[in-house]
């Protein structure tokens, strides 16, 4: 290549927009997996997935280390998502987000084991699980409230590190730390709660 | 040894790996020794598949198209600032 043409693309790279796309292309599928389970709603998810990458395509020049366009386009991700709520935060009521709750204590291993759904069961933890169908477990999920459901996204969906979540949310990894044991509770009894609503199980006293 | 609450409170973390070395020696010495929170290890991990898949989505074609159009867009000189 000549060394006007050369000049020419620094100045205003052409194709910066299809670079860029060929850049996230591989990471699409988890962002938008993460909006979706961000927003629970398949037309807020494109509209944060969009957001998230035109955010990412003005700022990726400062991201320095290539290698590291995953967690970065999660932050970015996270962020959008946030000045979304904060937009709607009028209409949501915010209640104190690392109080203790009911949900600490709550085991549904323990629970199976003592409310024995399967009595012929060898399998009995198993079986609990494949009686949920994919919409059935992100229902649950949708109702794990936001900041403990974000740490649980991260770590078990897509794989990220505690450390790594603590970076992307920007928080203190003790944070995550906690944020994650209380959404994995409410996660385990929404599980239980919603198995025993939708009469996936039938236990011991419920006889009507 | 740490007791069983404290082992079931770790296991997400560790599966995270989240867990300093020495709260994983900790961990391990119980699971090696207490088969209740072995079962429980092997349910959180399953529980967390679970949830993994059922939280996987594929971007719909029309909204890749969308996508890939917004960018090329956006992406042309003195578009942007």
């Amino acid at each position: 290549m000549e060394a006007g043409a050369l000049m020419r693309e620094a100045a205003a790279p052409p194709n910066a927009g299809a670079a860029f796309a060929d850049m996230v292309a591989p990471h699409l599928d988890a962002l938008y997996g993460y909006s979706l389970r961000l927003s629970n709603r398949a037309a807020d998810a494109e509209d944060l997935l969009q957001e998230t990458l035109l955010h990412g395509l003005r700022a990726y020049g400062r991201l320095r280390d290539r290698d590291r366009i995953r967690p970065w386009l999660f932050t970015i991700a996270t962020n959008a998502w946030r000045d979304r709520q904060r937009a709607h935060a009028r209409q949501v009521s915010t209640v104190s987000l690392d109080a203790a709750g009911t949900d600490d204590e709550f085991s549904l291993f323990a629970t199976l084991a003592i409310e024995d759904p399967f009595p012929y069961s060898d399998e009995l933890h198993l079986d609990f699980l494949r009686l949920f169908g994919d919409e059935d477990v992100q229902a649950v999920f949708a109702t794990i409230s936001p900041v403990h459901r974000l740490p649980l996204i991260l770590t078990t969906i897509h794989g990220f590190s505690c450390k790594e979540a603590a970076a992307i949310l920007g928080v203190p990894l003790g944070t995550v730390l906690s944020r994650l044991h209380r959404g994995r509770k409410q996660l385990e009894r929404g599980l239980w709660e919603y198995a025993l609503q939708h009469r996936l199980v039938k236990v011991g006293d419920d006889d009507d | 040894m740490i007791d069983c609450r404290e082992a079931v409170g770790r296991m997400w973390v560790y599966l995270s790996q989240g867990l300093e070395a020495h709260d994983v020696e900790e961990l391990e010495d119980h699971l090696g020794a207490c088969q209740r929170c072995c079962g429980e290890l092997e349910f959180s991990r399953e529980l967390r598949e679970r949830v993994s898949q059922a939280g996987a989505a594929q971007v719909p074609p029309t909204v890749r198209d969308r996508i890939n159009e917004l960018l090329a867009h956006d992406g042309q000189p003195g578009e942007s600032a």
